[in-house]
């Protein structure tokens, strides 16, 4: 039988020093996958190592030795002692590390739920694996199912869609107001780190053109070549508002820039086309009064940073959804193996009883001596009716109870009544 | 010619049901299911009216349940347009219930043994009812598209980032889908309007009566050529404008429902 063993430690359970001295890099996969596999006990291995995580999957003997065997490769290899390393590890078998993997390769157990890198990574030291010739059948069909239950993950819930972070919950918000941003400007006003943060992020979004006022002109120009945006003049910036769709400020003036009669002005100058204030200075540039006014739509930093809360809060919510996912992947997986474990079984049992009635029929033969060839056909047709009768319900038992919890107990029993001797490895 | 009615129906019910739950659990793919179950509906509940047509012999609209399940049938076709050009997730779960509900209700009043009011018998029936028909199946969506525009907008000028926030469409979108329905049934209201006045020069003598309908529909016409000045001269836009939309629908709901005077078959 397999036995699949899960030892691992991720961003709960160990601190980035350690996770960090424990983690295998590209390189170093396939020499720590060798060595993995050459400790005794150890039939399948692949290691899953990214910065929040390193996790030894392995088809290995069950616990404690396969668990000590894992942990001492990884003492080894990473340099923290046993004593350090073994509170800080986690430990999973069969349905245990099973359903921890599928939610591992769903992004149901990363730091920022729902991030979309998991799953490559985890394909990524999959492929390594395969390489290192470390993974058979079985891995590869845990594996394959993983894999399947991410891409459903991705497909059947909304876990991906929402953006966490503040630069890009911006950008989702200014969507809500104007949809596609390709026909919109964008107006930035102050060129410091934050606003060079926005400028590079907006450049990517494909807005039609990106003005930069700055005070000095010289960063200006240079921002505007890189990102292929216009300098403006920073005295001039009220009259290229009212060209833009979207304004950020992110000087750093003590005071208030842009006030309402000013935007009311702008908006007499767009003809109540709709503007985006984006605030991301502290103290504030844009006088908060401004979102009053019609067709004007004003955010501040604490704002956005409300919208990145819901984003996170609508990630919760698919993730639950995400779980049951994951429920019925793990069942089926679970059920799929199981009905593997049985069938030899059936045949042991049916070819042992099967033997039992021969044996003695062959017995009883000896003992009449010469018997008519028509006669000996028909005891012989007896014999396997009978047999099959006694086995029938046994198999039908067997084949029926794959989903209760007592069948690993009920097929024990039935092995042992029959003294066959299971070896499906 | 009852069972195409009846797939009809429950394709329109079973494209409700997914749009519902595809606007709330937020799932692209039940809205794409639930277009192409409306579109499946559609098709059956035009080869209804066809057959219906035929037996009748008539352009299916001579009285209220039949011009109800007419009007579902251009309503159909306006969201099948829209949400076939803009994707909207949320479109379909505030347009298909009045379809379902017309379909219903054209299904429990109906009685086909009904007369066909002489008046109606003249080939100007055809341009002038469902040019009518169509221009009301537009100005819900304008309505619709009105209110999907306030409520999202509310949203985000009070910064709440809830459970509509994430569902409905940008302003953007909703404002395109405005104009364009706007424009859809004001061309089709104007040019049943002038029909209407030949039709009636053919029949009566007159262009035009002053009968309720007549009346009701040139104020609704009056409202709708006012919402579209401001919408040009970007005076009132947004906001504003989806509140005049919203009068606009009231006005058109008392024109469809005004059946005395000369328009009294209905």
């Amino acid at each position: 039988m397999s036995n699949l063993l899960l030892v691992g430690l991720n961003h709960r359970s160990a601190k980035l020093d350690i996770r960090q001295r424990a983690s295998f890099n590209a390189d170093q996969l396939p020499e720590g996958l060798k060595r993995l596999s050459d400790r005794p006990g150890i039939l399948e291995a692949m290691i899953v190592s990214t910065c929040n995580r390193v996790e030894i999957l392995s088809n290995a003997d069950p616990l404690p030795s396969g668990s000590e065997s894992i942990e001492a490769f990884l003492s080894d290899y990473s340099g923290i002692s046993l004593p350090l390393l073994s509170p800080r590890l986690y430990r999973y078998t069969d349905d245990q590390a099973i359903r921890h993997l599928f939610r591992v390769a769903s992004s149901l157990d990363s730091m920022i739920l729902g991030e979309p890198q998991i799953l490559g990574q985890v394909k990524a030291c999959y492929s390594a694996a395969v390489a290192a010739g470390t993974v058979g059948s079985y891995l590869n069909g845990l594996l394959q199912a993983a894999f399947r239950t991410a891409k459903r993950v991705r497909s059947e819930t909304s876990i991906g869609e929402y953006s966490v972070s503040v630069s890009s919950a911006a950008v989702e918000l200014v969507r809500k107001i104007f949809g596609d941003l390709q026909k919109k400007s964008i107006l930035i006003v102050g060129a410091g780190k934050m606003g060079e943060a926005a400028i590079r992020y907006l450049a990517e979004t494909g807005a039609k053109s990106i003005y930069i006022a700055n005070r000095s002109p010289e960063t200006a120009r240079d921002l505007a070549e890189r990102f292929h945006a216009m300098a403006v003049p920073f005295d001039e910036f009220p009259e290229w508002a009212s060209r833009a769709d979207v304004i950020i400020t992110s000087t750093g003036a003590p005071d208030m820039i842009i006030d309402p009669p000013m935007v009311q002005r702008i908006m007499h100058d767009r003809k109540n086309a709709p503007v985006v204030f984006i605030d991301i200075s502290v103290p504030r540039n844009v006088d908060p009064r401004v979102g009053d006014i019609d067709h004007v739509f004003y955010y501040d930093i604490d704002d956005l940073q409300a919208v990145v809360e819901a984003n996170l809060n609508e990630r919760t919510k698919a993730a639950a959804a995400a779980e049951k996912i994951v429920d019925q992947e793990v069942q089926a997986f679970c059920t799929k193996l199981k009905s593997f474990d049985v069938a030899p079984v059936v045949v042991q049992v049916q070819s042992r009883i099967d033997e039992i009635c021969r044996t003695e029929l062959q017995r009883s033969l000896k003992k009449i001596g010469p018997q008519d060839p028509r006669q000996i056909e028909e005891l012989e047709s007896m014999i396997s009716r009978i047999a099959g009768k006694i086995a029938h319900p046994l198999i039908m038992q067997l084949r029926n109870s794959r989903d209760s919890m007592d069948e690993t107990a009920y097929m024990e029993m039935i092995q042992r009544i029959f003294k066959t001797k299971q070896n499906t490895d | 010619m009852g069972w195409i009615l009846s797939i009809a129906m429950a394709l329109y019910a079973l494209g409700l049901l997914h749009s519902i739950f595809g606007f709330y659990q937020k799932r692209q793919g039940f809205v794409k299911i639930a277009l192409g179950m409306v579109a499946c509906g559609f098709a059956f509940h035009t080869l209804f009216l066809i057959l219906l047509g035929i037996a009748r012999w008539h352009f299916p609209i001579t009285n209220l349940p039949e011009s109800l399940c007419f009007l579902a049938w251009c309503i159909s076709l306006t969201f099948i347009a829209a949400d076939f050009r803009y994707k909207l997730n949320a479109l379909g779960a505030f347009i298909l219930p009045l379809v379902s509900l017309l379909m219903i209700f054209f299904q429990v009043f109906w009685d086909k043994n009904r007369a066909i009011p002489p008046g109606l018998a003249s080939g100007w029936v055809y341009f002038h009812g469902s040019i009518a028909f169509l221009s009301y199946a537009a100005f819900f969506l304008t309505f619709i598209s009105g209110v999907l525009y306030l409520i999202q907008e509310k949203e985000l000028k009070q910064k709440r980032f809830r459970f509509l926030y994430f569902r409905l469409p940008s302003l953007q979108v909703c404002d395109e889908l405005f104009q364009r329905s706007l424009f859809v049934g004001f061309i089709a209201m104007t040019l049943a309007i002038i029909s209407g006045a030949v039709w009636a020069q053919q029949a009566w003598g007159r262009f035009w009566d002053w009968d309720p309908k007549e009346t009701a529909a040139l104020v609704t016409w009056g409202i709708y050529l006012f919402l579209i000045n401001c919408r040009f001269s970007a005076r009132w836009r947004g906001r504003r404008a989806a509140y005049i939309s919203i009068i606009g629908f009231a006005a058109t709901l008392f024109t469809f429902g005004v059946n005395w005077g000369l328009h009294k078959y209905l």
